[in-house]
Order: structure tokens, then C-alpha cells, then sequence
């Protein structure tokens, strides 16, 4: 991992169309701000993993689990308009 | 078009149903082309079916049946996608859904991705998911929230 240590108000280019600019440090937390081409996505590592290691179990759904719980569903569904 | 897959053997489907995904679901970049299949008629779930992968499918589901309030901020999450997103007709003629877990043996308790609904826009059969990092919604919500007792008297009746 290439470190580099950088002031508040300065910038890191990474390629030809994206620039880091660190606008605030403060404490523990530091403001930054990200210009990159439309076609980047950015997101923050944290949520971002989340999201994929739920894409991944999910992947392995089977269509046996989904039958039940499509009829867990009806079930429930069913006694929710009875009272 | 004739497509094969893991769960339904061969599909036919009409090129127009296809939907382009040009950054794939998180964790799975290179499938980009993919077809929504009903589970069964009436039936909430859908499937998101890879047409790159015939082992590859999502359960999702809308998300508004479950919670009706659900207010997902995925205009920023759309940039860098090529819409038009010109007014707030267009924000209504997307489509929304979520991925569902299922946990074996316990449907009651399965959880909807609320942090990262999957947006489809029909007008021109592209889609994104979107990762949310504000308004509180998490990975895991749970699709029913009756109680503890209820639910796994219906897991029972319907494991038989």
C-alpha cells in the first residue's frame, strides 16, 4: 500500500481523472472529497461490504427455500385479514 | 431468445425483457444481463435471474409490501448511470426492489437488503443497485415483524 501523508487542503491525483482533496481533519475524522468521471462508482468501504456479502449468500439461494417461503407468506398474509 | 438455467431448466424470453446491469450486482460485476421471474402467480417474490450464469439467481422482492414508508435517497446513487433523470415522472417510472436471504428452515425469518434496493428503469431496460449510506436502512431488515410466537407456528405448519 503506497502512504502518503497530506495536509488539510491537499490534494492526491490518482490516473487522469480522479482527485482526492482532504477539505477538513478533524480529530479522528477527516472530511474528504472525491472527483472522479461519472462512470466511478464510490462508495463508503463499510457499506459497500455489506451490501456485497448479502449479495453473496444470497446467490445461493434454492428454489425449495423460496417455495417456502412463498407460502410462509400466503400463510401469514392470510391470518393478518381474518382478525 | 433461449436461456438455460440452474433452477427452471430452459427459458424462453423475448430480447425486450432483458435488463442491462453495465456495473453488475455488488460481488458480481462481470454478469451484467439479467431477466425478472415471477416465482409463481400472486406470489410476491421474483426471481433476478443471470443470463450469464445459469447457477446465477437473486430472490428480490418490492419492498414497499413490507414496509409501506420505505424512502430510499438513490438519486446520487444513479449518477453514473447514463439516465435522463429530468423530473420527477421519471423518478416514479422506476422500478424498485430488494434481495431477500432466506435462512434455511426459517422463512419468517427472512430479511430484505434495504441498503441496497436494486432500481430498474423500464424505458430503457437498464438496471443499478444502489448502495445507500444514509437514512438508516439496514442489509438485514426483517420482511415480518408479527411476533415471535406467530411466526414459528406457520414455519411449522408449512415445513410439513
Amino acid at each position: 500500500m503506497l502512504i502518503l501523508t497530506r495536509k488539510s487542503g491537499e490534494q492526491i491525483a490518482i490516473g487522469d481523472d480522479i482527485v482526492i482533496t482532504f477539505l477538513e481533519i478533524k480529530g479522528t475524522q477527516v472530511k474528504v472529497g472525491i472527483e472522479a468521471p461519472r462512470d466511478v462508482t464510490i462508495h463508503r468501504q463499510e457499506v459497500y461490504e455489506r451490501v456485497r456479502e448479502e449479495n453473496m449468500a444470497a446467490a445461493a439461494m434454492t428454489a425449495e427455500a423460496l417455495s417456502l417461503a412463498s407460502e410462509f407468506y400466503t400463510q401469514i398474509t392470510s391470518t393478518k385479514e381474518k382478525k | 431468445m433461449k436461456i438455460q438455467t440452474t433452477r427452471f431448466g430452459q427459458i424462453i424470453l423475448n430480447d425486450k425483457q432483458v435488463i442491462d446491469m453495465p456495473h453488475g450486482m455488488l460481488g458480481f460485476s462481470e454478469h451484467r444481463r439479467y431477466v425478472i421471474i415471477q416465482n409463481k402467480k400472486d406470489s410476491p417474490f421474483f426471481w433476478y435471474q443471470s443470463l450469464d450464469d445459469p447457477d446465477l439467481a437473486f430472490v428480490i422482492t418490492r419492498p414497499y409490501l413490507f414496509k409501506p414508508d420505505y424512502n430510499p435517497q438513490i438519486k446520487e446513487g444513479l449518477a453514473h448511470m447514463a439516465w435522463h433523470m429530468d423530473d420527477t415522472q421519471f423518478f416514479k417510472s422506476l422500478e424498485i426492489y430488494v434481495v431477500v436471504n432466506i435462512p434455511r428452515g426459517a422463512p419468517g425469518d427472512m430479511t430484505g437488503n434495504f441498503m441496497g434496493p436494486l432500481v430498474v428503469n423500464p424505458l430503457c431496460q437498464q438496471a443499478v443497485q444502489v448502495v445507500l449510506s444514509e437514512g438508516g436502512y439496514s442489509h438485514k431488515t426483517r420482511l415480518f415483524v408479527q411476533d415471535k410466537e406467530k411466526i414459528q407456528k406457520i414455519e411449522k405448519e408449512v415445513a410439513v
